[in-house]
């Protein structure tokens, strides 16, 4: 038994040796070779959707969207975001100018899962390894966004706006180029409107009371499909390009110049992944 | 993984159900036990309970764990089932729904060697650096799937060496923890009135890549100056040692971190020139905790000083892991534990990140009849602002007449800052004074009625306004008929509302609400049943030194209790 006691002291020692490790590389603020303005369709690669929920009563919520701005710089088009405020930090203050609750938003929110607290995001619809629900902590965004966007895009995106200033009236055509045929899994559409630089009331921690002077990023304004997406009743076989069209008048409070359409065709069973994004500019 | 969960599942039933079978049960015991909640949602939008999946459209919500633990043949053998349906107690606002395995092990003793292997339950000294521990209220299971074996190298030395990862509901994280301890206890031998119980531990976390990997990704997004070298390692090491002399026992434990990637929720981005952002913020940063308890017992009074330093000691699974989740180890809590309503409304959450605190806690008891407990607990911030966290005096005096009836009552007075606690910034440290009794009368052996209330006072901010949700008045009857039954009708009222309280939409006013609760409790031997109607307001429920936020609660729960 000596020997046994020996034998732990050893295995004991062992655990601790070898404390030098071969760290990872840090490249800051890396990834800048992504593109920033529009690619033509045939050359688009995999783009990523972040879903971030949010409110104006959100005290941590802005340093989430800081986050966001700061990915989006890195990723440039191959990052989507959306700010959808719902949830119980989304209702308005008496003074905010606007209510950016939209019963779609609020759906999504459902649809999705409610978070374990904010600033909150989901990445692609996906439900990662290890994870307990769709729902990613700011801290998980980054690792899920650069994995998610080594893969080939199974559908490519382009996206026609016609948009008249004199009626406001948005005529919006998407064209899925099918890249790969899915099989045994529902796909859908969803098309979804954006407005950037939105000023109204936030709480901030810097503020203590609401700040008047905050820009809201990407804040979900409306959706032209259902909240969980339309049937893409055609069936997504490669080499097929099936093209969608709607239309919306965009009310007066919005700035069309801000506004932006993403689409995005997303899986709609037990799974709900995206299968690839885009967006334009509703003036470009 | 499923598969492997079955093949033990069915290893385990022909080893312990089969001689049961056969009747040939050889000195074998079982035991088990069944613990379950369940939980109808009534929608109250008014007190807050509403829109959460259940009380949207789930309506309905249940946790089970269900228990069985065998031994012969020098082994023991266990297995747990855990079942979740639409229950939020993994997260209080959303629905988790899963049903499986939630533990199995078998130990064995061979001689000297303990060996264990499955999901273990474990810690190293206080915890420090170590803990594999089960919460069920908050739904932590920190088991560490693993194997473990000890040792026993001399007759009181006892060494120990683990490895494993830890539990995430039905599957593990991919951080892998190793650790050993060596525990030992010496005395003066026979007639000495001292010993010591001396101790030592070490822990190492490796990341997993997939961790590592979404941790360079963030890292990645930060500026040149923020950014850092991540490390995959974390050492910690602990020394502990309890003296026992005469009256006297005095514990003590110090524990060192090697640097470590660790979150700052309150960490701070320089974004441009001058603005600075804050949010959670990766770092890296070596820690230590210094803890250190004495105590002192002697016919009827007992004293006990305590005191702990903790500085950025947050040791998780990955850093990517949120306040409760994946928790490594487990730093003891430094204020009083209550139970009273009122009084254990504000709870203070350990800081892991950095907090030094003292409490003291003195109980004298005379003849059995009168009793005194006064106790005091301070915990400010590590950093240069040494900002008070919490603060609390508590006085207890406590009265029993023969055999007829117990009066027992008091004044706590608590400074709590929610800002810290419940990331509530620009919140004031809210105060409170509470004066509560607690009266029992046995009208004779079976017959027993017992009445507590309290009175919670909180402080006003600069603008007159009471902190949170201001004033409460709480009340509770209890009526027991033994052994069988006991009934409860208790209600708690926001007797002068504060900053906090609902808002009545047509008027604006805030609203003075009732929260009312009734409680059948029936127990026949080892069972116990309950039934309750409950109106909850929102509040911070802890177990130990861990708390969370929890919304508000309206609905009925029927909850199980059975060992056999």
């Amino acid at each position: 038994m000596k020997k046994l006691s020996f034998l732990f002291f050893l295995l004991a020692g062992l655990l601790w040796l070898g404390c030098e490790e071969i760290p990872p590389v840090i490249n800051p603020s890396a990834g800048n070779e992504n593109p920033n303005e529009p690619t033509p369709v045939e050359d688009q690669q995999r783009q990523v959707l972040i879903e971030e929920f949010t409110g104006v009563r959100c005290v941590n919520c802005p340093a989430g969207s800081a986050a966001i701005e700061g990915l989006l710089e890195i990723y440039g088009q191959r990052l989507v975001a959306i700010s959808i405020h719902a949830g119980s930090f989304a209702p308005p203050y008496p003074e905010s100018q606007y209510d950016f609750r939209i019963d779609e938003g609020i759906n999504l929110l459902s649809f999705l899962g409610e978070p374990l607290g904010y600033p909150t995001a989901v990445v692609n619809r996906k439900k990662f390894d290890g994870e307990f629900d769709l729902q990613l902590g700011r801290q998980q965004w980054a690792g899920f966004i650069a994995e998610e966007l080594l893969g080939e895009p199974q559908v490519k995106i382009d996206i026609e706006n016609a948009y008249s200033d004199e009626d406001r009236k948005l005529e919006v055509t998407a064209t899925l180029y099918v890249q790969e045929t899915i099989v045994g899994e529902e796909a859908r559409i969803s098309v979804a409107i954006t407005e950037n630089d939105v000023q109204d009331l936030q709480l901030t921690p810097e503020s203590g009371t609401p700040d008047p002077n905050y820009k809201h990023k990407h804040v979900l304004r409306d959706m032209l499909t259902n909240y969980d997406g339309n049937p893409l009743s055609e069936g997504l076989t490669a080499g097929a390009a099936i093209v969608k069209d709607y239309t919306i008048t965009l009310p007066n409070d919005w700035i069309a110049d801000n506004c932006q359409v993403v689409v995005f065709v997303h899986l709609a069973g037990d799974k709900k992944e995206v299968l690839q994004v885009h967006h334009a500019g509703v003036t470009e | 993984m499923k598969n492997l969960k079955a093949l033990f599942y069915w290893t385990f039933l022909l080893l312990f159900v089969s001689p049961l079978l056969a009747q040939e049960n050889d000195g074998g015991q079982i035991s088990g036990n069944l613990e379950t909640n369940a939980n109808f949602f009534v929608r109250d939008s008014l007190i807050g309970a509403a829109n959460t999946p259940q009380y949207d459209r789930q309506l309905y919500g249940a946790d089970a764990w269900f228990n069985l633990s065998y031994s012969n043949w020098g082994f023991d053998f266990g297995l747990r089932f855990d079942l979740f349906n639409n229950s939020n107690l993994l997260n209080p606002t959303g629905s988790y729904t899963d049903e499986g395995i939630g533990r199995w092990y078998i130990h064995k003793t061979i001689q000297k060697l303990n060996i264990s292997v499955g999901y273990l339950y474990d810690q190293v000294g206080s915890g420090i650096i170590f803990r594999a521990f089960e919460e069920r209220p908050l739904l932590i299971d920190n088991a560490l799937y693993g194997a473990r074996l000890s040792y026993d190298i001399l007759p009181d030395w006892k060494i120990k060496v683990f490895t494993g990862r830890q539990k995430q509901q039905f599957d593990v994280y991919g951080s892998v923890i190793k650790g050993l301890s060596v525990d030992g206890y010496l005395s003066g031998g026979e007639g000495a009135n001292w010993a010591i119980a001396p101790g030592f531990g070490a822990v190492n976390r490796t990341l997993d890549d997939a961790s590592m990997n979404s941790l360079v990704a963030t890292i990645n997004t930060y500026s040149a100056e923020d950014a850092f070298v991540p490390k995959y390692n974390a050492y910690a090491f602990s020394a502990f040692n309890t003296l026992t002399a005469g009256n006297f026992t005095w514990y003590v434990e110090g524990a060192y971190k090697s640097r470590d990637n660790l979150n700052d929720p309150f960490g701070e981005f320089n974004v441009g020139d001058t603005a600075i952002l804050v949010g959670d913020r990766l770092f890296l940063a070596s820690g230590s905790v210094f803890y250190s308890s004495v105590s002192y017992a002697n016919k009827g009074l007992g004293i006990t000083l305590e005191g702990k330093r903790t500085e950025n000691f947050d040791f998780r699974t990955r850093p990517q892991e949120q306040l409760n989740r994946g928790l490594v180890n487990f730093l003891p809590p430094m204020a009083r534990v209550n139970t009273y309503r009122l009084n254990a409304r504000y709870n203070a959450a350990t800081q892991t990140l950095g907090e030094q605190a003292f409490q003291a806690d003195i109980r004298y008891n005379y003849k059995r009849k009168l009793g005194i407990n006064v106790n005091f607990s301070n915990i400010n911030t590590l950093d240069k602002e040494n900002s008070l966290l919490y603060r609390e005096v508590y006085t207890e005096i406590s009265y029993k007449h023969k055999r007829s009836w117990t009066l027992l009552g008091g004044v706590q007075s608590q400074r709590y800052n929610q800002e810290v606690f419940e990331f509530k910034p620009d919140a004031p440290v809210v105060e409170t004074v509470i004066p509560y009794f607690d009266f029992l009368y046995k009208f004779d052996r079976k017959k027993s009625i017992r009445i507590e209330g309290q009175y919670m006072a909180t402080g006003k901010d600069e603008k007159g306004v009471k902190h949170d949700y201001g004033n409460w008045l709480f009340g509770l009857v209890e009526f027991s008929i033994a052994p069988h039954w006991t009934f409860t009708a208790s209600d708690m009222y926001n007797a002068a509302p504060g900053k906090n309280s609902p808002v009545d939409a047509d008027t604006g006013q805030k609203l003075r609400l009732h929260y009312p609760r009734f409680d059948v409790f029936y127990t026949h031997r080892a069972n116990r049943f309950s039934l309750s109607y409950i109106k909850q307001v929102e509040g911070v429920v802890c177990t130990g030194g861990i708390c969370r936020l929890e919304p508000a609660f309206s609905g009925v729960r029927f909850t199980a209790n059975s060992s056999f």
